[in-house]
């Protein structure tokens, strides 16, 4: 490039750094303003039984548990429970057999929330077999 | 270098035009992927939900606002829209193709059963419920 001078003459070949660092801390700026944190999602699977089997809803087999999602809270084999004693349930039935098939049944009322947190209970517990049945009520 | 040459000056505009396009590239284009799951749905924690793996790229997310109203991608649809767009997903994308639901926290469960439904309807069995593992 600069080959035919060899004056030297540092001044000459100084990079002016101030504009470029200030340009720099606009954008950091910018980008730490504008940032959205992404939150992290999570993907709980379950088993729809199709709507039209002809089981009747009170002829369940014996070696289901049954999980009732209520408006006002849970019923484990038709017993009313806090969300502790959902817990200690699921995790007394993940101890004895994990591919247990867990049936919840969930009352038309009662809030989306409520069936997530019955099924992080689940998975908390390591049961993966979940079915869920809408109640009409 | 400088004792060498102390003349020579390192011309830095084409640098910084290069570095400029790239920060336009990677803006526009992370937008872009994050306005595909953008959503007003408040969705319930769920702790201890499997991380993550994979996305399925046929996954048909569909959201269920809180007062019951049923959007793709923030697009209010009617349940024989729903039901034309999950029918076409399995036709093309086959009956594994995974439906997830995105419900807010206090919608009912009816609006939830009405999405599920459909999906049975459709021959979709694939039903995941997306949650918060984590609220950044």
């Amino acid at each position: 490039m600069a080959r035919k001078r060899r004056r030297p003459d540092p001044v000459g070949a100084e990079l002016e750094m101030t504009p470029m660092i200030d340009v720099v801390f606009q954008l950091l700026i910018y980008f730490i303003v504008t940032i959205k944190p992404i939150d992290v999602i999570t993907n709980l699977d379950v088993f729809r039984p199709a709507p039209d089997q002809n089981a009747k809803p009170d002829e369940k087999p014996p070696n289901l548990v049954r999980v009732g999602v209520y408006q006002d809270g849970y019923t484990v084999n038709d017993v009313p429970a806090t969300p502790e004693r959902l817990d200690e349930a699921l995790a007394k039935v993940a101890s004895i057999d994990a591919g247990q098939t867990i049936m919840i049944t969930v009352s038309a009322v009662s809030e989306h929330g409520q069936l997530v947190k019955a099924l992080n209970l689940c998975a908390k517990n390591g049961l993966k077999s979940l079915s869920v049945v809408s109640a009409s009520n | 270098m400088k004792k060498q040459y102390p003349d020579a000056k390192l011309d830095m505009t084409p640098m910084i035009d290069v570095v400029f396009q790239l920060i336009i590239f990677f803006v526009t284009t992370v937008n872009l992927a994050d306005k595909a799951n953008e959503t007003n749905v408040r969705m319930a924690l769920a702790p201890n939900g499997p991380v993550e793996e994979t996305k399925d790229p046929r996954t048909v997310t569909v959201d269920v606002i809180a007062d019951g109203r049923i959007q793709i991608m923030k697009t209010t649809l009617s349940e024989g829209q729903l039901f034309t767009i999950l029918n076409n997903a399995r036709k093309t994308a086959g009956q594994s193709t995974p439906v997830v639901i995105r419900g807010d926290l206090t919608t009912k469960h009816e609006a939830i059963k009405r999405v599920m439904d459909l999906c049975g309807k459709a021959g979709l069995w694939k039903i995941r419920f997306a949650a918060l593992k984590e609220k950044a």
